[in-house]
Formats: structure tokens, C-alpha cells, sequence
């Protein structure tokens, strides 16, 4: 039950003949009883709430940044005419900040017997799933005075996924694959890669890749090619402990390496490769095994669109041996972790020679660009100390990288914006060097 | 569009059966307190009933003195409203007034007015300060009431004399009047005065204590007696109670509030428009569904320990550790410049000849630069930042 603004600006009008012609309790009651009576008609001609029918369809999976469509169906099943208001509840997060009251309500007329659509049009600023609230249904009655209002359940899930803008890298970084594929005219010659194929020499090719036996047989001047490795095996480690939770610029450090780790992803199904996924702070909380090439991209984006950063320390014994049981064989093993020194010392290093025993080791960090601006800052004493202490914690992190390469560990140390591209740059040239 | 015969509900709104369920513990718990109340009221509603009233045979009731007067030949009229009472004052009439604060400060001095010049007696019960002073000029209350409620005349008043002690203990009075009869002292304060008028043979009687006409109290000490003697000097008696349903404590002609002044179609369009507010306010506080909750991810900025660091430096003037950072750092970035590995960039054996030659400059400054003593004061530190940032620049140029 609810009043309108309609039955108050009534009663507020009615003080006029009140005061005018009946200053008296008679004529408070010749206003308000009429008025009264109304409201009671109203409330019983508006349609049942209760009765309505409402069934949902639409998008369930959104990736950030992108508009999902979700329309919600009303029954009307009595025979009065439904005069609605609606309000399609979701998550603060499913709207766009200031949005919200225009996006969630809808005002809909249904005939008696027969069904309406309205369209709520969600624009989610999180990732994650985003589950329906409920429906809450406004019925006017004829003279809009008086409403029912009801509430309604209508579950419904929209999954949104991360927003892989380093998507925009791949056609470049392919170009650079192919490159290294010898099915370009130019041709890198790796030390680790495999023998593909003979062909005619032709000059500005490497003379060291002559098959002088090959040249013998035949009559013109042999040339072997080489393609790089196919069918690796790549396990992408996301450390998902507190340290991915800092942000950087607006989003946490966790949204940065899951971009990095999709565009090694999908550099690495279309190079042949096979690629795993490991979250992982203290237990697994995702883990994507054995996916086929064309299946992999959207499986990983479906595994990473529910992880939040958890606020633990990660478990860096639990995580390699972990690792070691998901990849059985020689893999590269890529931890999108962090490069600060109390984790890495502590938790990564004692461990990480099971890791580079039997696997090549990347680790990417994502970098801050706020402290580079702080390193930079000059001009008074506040923005001295604060350069001196950020040069302070670049150093550290130099440090430890450092360290961490004397084990064998290649370091990819980069701002949210370079880190998928300067991955992706690391894993081609492991691969071309031949390392996988 | 037809719809199905049967739809799933997906209504979440409770029913009408769910609602009086989860409501009827509340309601029985309301209907038992109110029936406690009313039962509560009931059975005490008799403690204080009636008090002074001539009709209430009550503890406090004052029936019995009336019976007596009766008995005399003086008769009782009870009056409610002060244009009755006042109307009634006369030579042969006495007027007793019950509770006189009751009455508001207008009503007092029109009865002050109207028992005045009236040569009856009128008998007031218990007065309080503010009242005593509007209804008999002269007369102060003292604000301390009396230890003893049963006190001795030491009067020359006969009545009070041949009654001798009563209950009178109450309220204590002083007054300017020199002919006033001022007994039952307490204290030197009396509790009962008798003001004679100066002119007729009226007076006006200031009891300190209504304890002498209830009924509970009559038959005690010479209460009965004072009691007769003070009501009975006159056939008649008055006996006013003041109640809240006389409208002269309101409006009086000489004091018209605001809401008189103005023209009643204004105060009821005002009314309605109150109940026009009300339903705005209903209208605005219904919502349109609940709030949906939500949890929230944390928001720690990755940049906050080396923000903390800055402040503490800063808090505790570490020039030292400022400057030992920044020169480390210049140190290591200058070391591959002038090729000198990076492992040996902190020892000035190592970088300081290479720096020199890269510069064709001397390597005395250089040395107090990059190796040299913290920094003085902070006008020392912000000079050494900007200097190991002009030999970078300088180092790189070429």
C-alpha cells in the first residue's frame, strides 16, 4: 500500500474550501472523507501485485565496461488493467555511479490477461557475478491516488568478466609469433627450436643454417628451417593474497596481471601451446586444466571473472606444490605475483628451486606508477622525502628481482599499461631463445 | 498474448496469513499491556479521587464537614466556574476556594476582584506564593512548609482559640496587615490568617493545610470545630473547585492570544493543510523496494608503505636515509652510463675515475655529490636532489 502525490496535493487543496467556506471540523471531514473514499477505490480497482506473473531472459555474461541487456517479462493474469511502477533491483555495482534511479526504474502499462517486456540495461563498474534483488511492483489504481505494492522474486546472474583490454596488443604480438613460425620471408634462427624443413637458399639467409649434406645431394644450395616449439605446456600462477589487492591508479593489482596473464593466454593457444590457470593464495580458488586451443581464451576469463583479492598472506609452500602437481611435465611456470621483498624472501625464495628444477620460472610484477611520479617529485622537503622514500622501495624491488634471477627466474617488472605487452615480449622471446 | 493457465509465483511480498503470524505476539503483548493499564487504573483510580470535594465520602473528601454545616443550617452549593463563583459572593455568603493555584494568573485577579468588596468571607485553602500574593495583596508565602502539622492558636482570634490545636501544618504566611489575626504560628509563621476587610464586615480566611476539612482528618485535634467555626459564620457556602473545563482560564477579554486574533478559516485551511503534509510525508517515505546490500572489495593503495615511509622520514628529519636513497639510486643508474658494473657502483674507487673521464671535469665534487655527508639541514637536501639530478642529466647528454 502506498499514498501518491496525487491524494497529498488533493488534501493540500482542499485546505482552500476548508478555509474558505467551512472553517470547521465538518468541513475538514467534506474534504477528507470524499478524499478517503477515493483513495479506498483506487486500492481496490488497482490490479493484485501479488498475482503477477515475471520471468527473466537476457545476457548472463557481460565482460567489464561493456552494457549487458536483461529483460524481465510481466503476467498480468487478473482482469484489471496493471498501471506499474518498477524497480529492478540490482547490486550498487551493476550501474554506472548516479544512474542508478533512472536505470532500475520502469513504468509499464499491462492489459488484463495479457504480458509486457521491459529492458534493464546494466553497466557494471566491478567484476564478479551480479545477482537480481527483487523486483519491487507499484499497481495504480484509475485515479491514481493509491497504490498496492508488492515484491517479487526473479533470480537471475550476470557475470561480468574482466575487460581484457590488452586485447589490443594481440595482433602485434601474433605478427611477432609468426615471425619466429619461419612462415614469414624472415627467418630467427633459435637455438632450441625444431628442424621443419629444407628448402633453396635464397641470399640474406643465415649461412650457418645450410645442410652442407643436403647441398651435395642436390644441385642448388639447401637451407634448413626451423619453426619454434609447439605443444608446450604453460601454467598461469595468480597469486590472489593480499598483496594483489593493492591498487594501482583505480583498480587493484589483481585486475592488472589477470589482463597480462589473458593476453599470454591467447598468444599461447594461437602459438601452439597448451595453457593451464592457477589461482592461488592459501588454497586453489580457480583452476583451469586441459582446455583445447579455441576453448581456453573463454574458460580462463570465465575462471578469473568471480576471483577477489583475499586478505591473507599467500601460501607460497602450498603454491608450489600445488604447481608441481598441476604441471607433471616441463612447463613454464608464469606467477603473476608480486615484487615485494618481505613475500618474495620469506614465502617465494627458500621454495622456488622445486619450481626451477624442473621448470622455466616467470614472474611478473605489477609496478606502480604512482611511485615512479614519487621518485620523480622535487621542489620541497615533503617532496623530497617522498622521492627518497620511493627510490628506496625501487631499489628493493631491483633487489629482488635480482635475486630472484641469480635463481634462474626471468623478471618482468611493469606499470598496469605495459605489463601484458612486456609478458608477452618475455614468453617470445623464451620461445625463440628456445627455453620452453 | 494469452498467458498460461498456471504461473510459478515469484511474489516475496508476505501474505496476509504470514503477516498476522509474525504480528500476533506483538499484538497479544500490546492487548495485555493496555488491559493491565486499564486494570491498574481501575483499581487505583480511588486513592486520590475527589479530594475536597463536599459530595466525596472519601479519605480526602470533604463530605463530612458539609453534613455538619448542614446539620447548622448553613447549606453547600459546590461551584465549578469562577463566573459562578464569583456571582455568588455575597454578604451573607461564604466562599471557600478549593485549590486557588489551580487557576490561572486572569482568573485569580478577577476573583480577587470579585470577593473584595464583597463583605462575605472567603476562605482560601492552601494558597501557594505566587497565588497568596495575587489573591491578598500583603500576603507572602514563605517558601519553607512548617515541621509540625498539628499546632496550638497562640491567637487572639476566638474561633481559633476555642477550637485550640488543629491540623493547620501547611503552607506559612507573613503579612503587611496590621489588624490581620495571625495564628497556629510555626516558627513565628502563621498558618492561618484572617484578614479583615477595611471596609464592611467582610475578611478573607488563608489556611495553610486543607488537612481540617477532610474527612479522614475531621475528627482529629479541634479540626471539626476550627473547621465549622470558619465555614458557618454565613448561611451560605460557596465552595468553589476550580476545573480544567472553564473556558475563562483560556480566553478572557483582556488577554486575547494570537490564535484569537485571527480569522478561524485560516486555523482549520491550516489544519488541512497539516494533513496534506502528512500524506506527503507517507507518500515520500514509502520506498520503492529495500536497499540491496553489497559487499564491498578493500581499497588500500599499493603506493601506501612508501607514502608512510615519506612521512616518517619526514617526521623524524632521516637526512641521512633521504639522502643515502637518492645518491644510491643516481649511483646505480649512472654506473652502466659509464660503464662501470652495476655490483661495483657503490664503491667510489670504481665509479668516481669513470664518472670524471665521462665529464672531462674534476672528481673532488663528485665525490662529496655521491659519496659525501647527509645533508646539513632540509634547504641541503632539497639542493643535493636537484644536483644528483643535474649530473644525471649531464652525464646523459652527450
Amino acid at each position: 500500500m502506498a499514498l501518491t502525490g496525487r491524494a497529498a496535493l488533493l488534501a493540500a487543496l482542499g485546505s482552500l474550501p476548508v478555509g474558505i467556506w467551512e472553517p470547521s471540523w465538518t468541513g475538514i471531514l467534506a474534504v477528507n472523507a470524499p478524499l478517503a473514499v477515493a483513495c479506498a477505490c483506487d486500492f481496490a480497482l488497482a490490479a493484485p501485485v501479488r498475482r503477477l506473473g515475471l520471468t527473466r531472459s537476457g545476457d548472463t555474461s557481460v565482460r567489464l565496461g561493456d552494457t549487458a541487456d536483461v529483460t524481465l517479462t510481466i503476467t498480468n493474469p487478473s482482469r484489471r488493467p496493471l498501471r506499474a511502477r518498477l524497480r529492478d533491483a540490482w547490486p550498487p555495482s551493476t550501474w554506472q555511479p548516479g544512474t542508478e534511479t533512472t536505470a532500475s526504474r520502469h513504468r509499464l502499462p499491462v492489459p488484463p490477461g495479457e504480458r509486457r517486456r521491459v529492458t534493464t540495461r546494466l553497466r557494471p563498474t566491478r567484476r564478479g557475478d551480479r545477482q537480481a534483488d527483487s523486483v519491487t511492483i507499484r499497481s495504480y489504481g484509475p485515479l491514481g491516488l493509491f497504490s498496492r505494492q508488492g515484491t517479487h522474486k526473479a533470480p537471475w546472474t550476470v557475470r561480468v568478466l574482466p575487460p581484457f583490454t590488452s586485447r589490443k596488443h594481440l595482433p602485434s604480438k601474433l605478427a611477432r609469433l609468426r615471425e619466429l613460425d619461419g612462415r614469414t620471408s624472415v627467418l630467427t634462427r633459435g637455438e632450441g627450436t625444431e628442424f621443419d624443413s629444407l628448402r633453396e637458399y635464397v641470399p640474406g639467409d643465415d649461412t650457418r643454417s645450410i645442410d652442407w649434406r643436403a647441398t651435395a645431394r642436390q644441385t642448388t644450395v639447401a637451407v634448413r628451417t626451423w619453426r619454434p616449439e609447439r605443444d608446450r605446456h604453460i601454467l598461469l600462477v595468480l597469486d590472489t593474497g593480499r598483496t594483489s589487492a593493492g591498487r594501482v591508479g583505480d583498480a587493484p593489482r589483481l585486475d592488472a596481471s589477470m589482463d597480462a596473464a589473458l593476453l599470454l593466454a591467447a598468444l599461447a593457444s594461437r602459438a601452439g601451446d597448451r595453457v593451464d590457470l592457477l589461482a592461488y593464495d592459501r588454497k586453489v580458488r580457480a583452476l583451469v586444466q586441459g582446455r583445447t586451443a579455441g576453448d581456453v581464451l573463454p574458460s580462463l576469463v570465465n575462471a578469473m571473472a568471480t576471483l577477489e583479492p583475499e586478505l591473507v598472506e599467500t601460501n607460497a609452500r602450498g603454491l608450489t606444490a600445488t604447481a608441481l602437481r598441476t604441471s607433471p611435465r616441463r612447463s613454464l611456470i608464469v606467477l603473476l605475483t608480486t615484487l615485494d621483498a618481505a613475500p618474495i624472501e620469506e614465502g617465494l625464495l627458500p621454495v622456488l628451486s622445486q619450481l626451477t628444477q624442473r621448470h622455466t620460472v616467470l614472474l611478473a610484477s605489477v609496478a606502480d606508477p604512482h611511485i615512479t611520479e614519487m621518485a620523480k617529485a622535487r621542489g620541497n622537503v615533503d617532496d623530497v622525502y617522498e622521492a627518497a622514500a620511493a627510490a628506496q622501495a625501487q631499489s628493493e624491488r631491483h633487489h629482488t628481482a635480482e635475486q630472484l634471477r641469480r635463481h634462474g627466474v626471468t623478471v618482468v617488472d611493469a606499470t598496469p599499461d605495459d605489463l601484458a605487452p612486456a609478458l608477452a615480449d618475455a614468453y617470445l622471446a623464451l620461445k625463440a631463445a628456445g627455453r620452453l | 498474448m494469452t498467458t498460461e493457465a498456471t504461473l510459478p509465483s515469484t511474489s516475496a511480498s508476505p501474505t496476509a496469513r504470514q503477516v498476522w503470524t509474525r504480528a500476533r505476539g506483538i499484538a497479544l503483548a500490546l492487548v495485555l499491556l493496555l488491559v493491565g493499564a486499564i486494570a491498574i487504573a481501575v483499581i487505583r483510580s480511588d486513592a486520590r479521587h475527589g479530594e475536597l470535594d463536599p459530595r466525596s465520602a472519601d479519605p480526602n473528601g470533604s463530605r463530612a464537614v458539609a453534613e455538619l454545616l448542614a446539620d447548622r443550617g448553613v447549606d453547600t452549593r459546590v461551584v465549578t466556574t469562577l463566573d459562578e463563583a464569583a456571582a455568588a459572593t455575597g454578604p451573607d455568603t461564604t466562599l471557600l476556594v478549593a485549590v486557588p493555584d489551580l487557576l490561572s494568573r486572569s482568573q485569580q485577579s478577577r476573583l480577587h476582584n470579585a470577593f473584595a468588596d464583597s463583605d462575605g468571607r472567603t476562605v482560601l485553602v492552601a494558597p501557594g506564593s505566587a497565588s497568596v500574593e495575587r489573591l491578598t495583596p500583603g500576603v507572602t508565602a514563605d517558601p519553607a512548609t512548617s515541621l509540625d502539622s498539628t499546632l496550638s492558636p497562640d491567637c487572639d482570634l476566638p474561633a481559633a482559640r476555642r477550637a485550640g490545636t488543629a491540623d493547620t501544618g501547611g503552607v506559612r504566611y507573613t503579612t503587611t496587615h496590621l489588624d490581620a489575626d495571625k495564628c497556629y504560628t510555626s516558627e513565628r509563621l502563621a498558618t492561618l490568617l484572617r484578614l479583615p476587610d477595611p471596609t464592611g464586615d467582610g475578611d478573607t480566611v488563608v489556611l495553610g493545610a486543607p488537612d481540617i476539612l477532610l474527612n479522614d482528618r475531621l475528627d482529629k485535634q479541634g479540626n471539626a470545630s476550627l473547621a465549622l467555626q470558619l465555614l458557618g459564620s454565613r448561611p451560605h457556602l460557596v465552595w468553589y473547585l476550580p476545573s480544567l473545563s472553564d473556558t475563562s482560564a483560556t480566553g478572557t477579554d483582556d488577554e486575547r492570544s494570537f490564535f484569537d486574533l485571527l480569522p478561524s478559516g485560516w486555523l482549520w485551511g491550516t489544519l488541512q493543510l497539516f494533513i496534506a503534509a502528512a500524506l506527503a510525508a507517507l507518500w515520500r517515505a514509502r520506498r520503492l523496494g529495500p536497499l540491496v546490500p553489497e559487499k564491498l572489495p578493500v581499497a588500500i593503495r599499493a603506493s601506501e608503505t612508501a607514502e608512510g615511509r615519506a612521512r616518517l622520514y619526514r617526521k623524524a628529519d632521516a637526512r641521512d636515509r633521504a639522502a643515502n636513497a637518492l645518491r644510491s639510486t643516481t649511483r646505480t643508474r649512472l654506473a652502466p652510463l659509464t660503464g662501470v658494473p652495476v655490483t661495483q657502483a657503490h664503491t667510489p674507487e670504481a665509479l668516481l675515475p669513470a664518472l670524471s673521464a665521462h665529464l672531462h671535469g674534476d672528481g673532488q665534487d663528485l665525490r662529496t655529490l655521491l659519496f659525501g655527508p647527509p645533508p646539513s639541514d632540509d634547504a641541503a637536501l632539497i639542493a643535493l636532489a636537484d644536483q644528483l639530478d643535474a649530473l644525471e642529466r649531464e652525464v646523459r647528454r652527450p
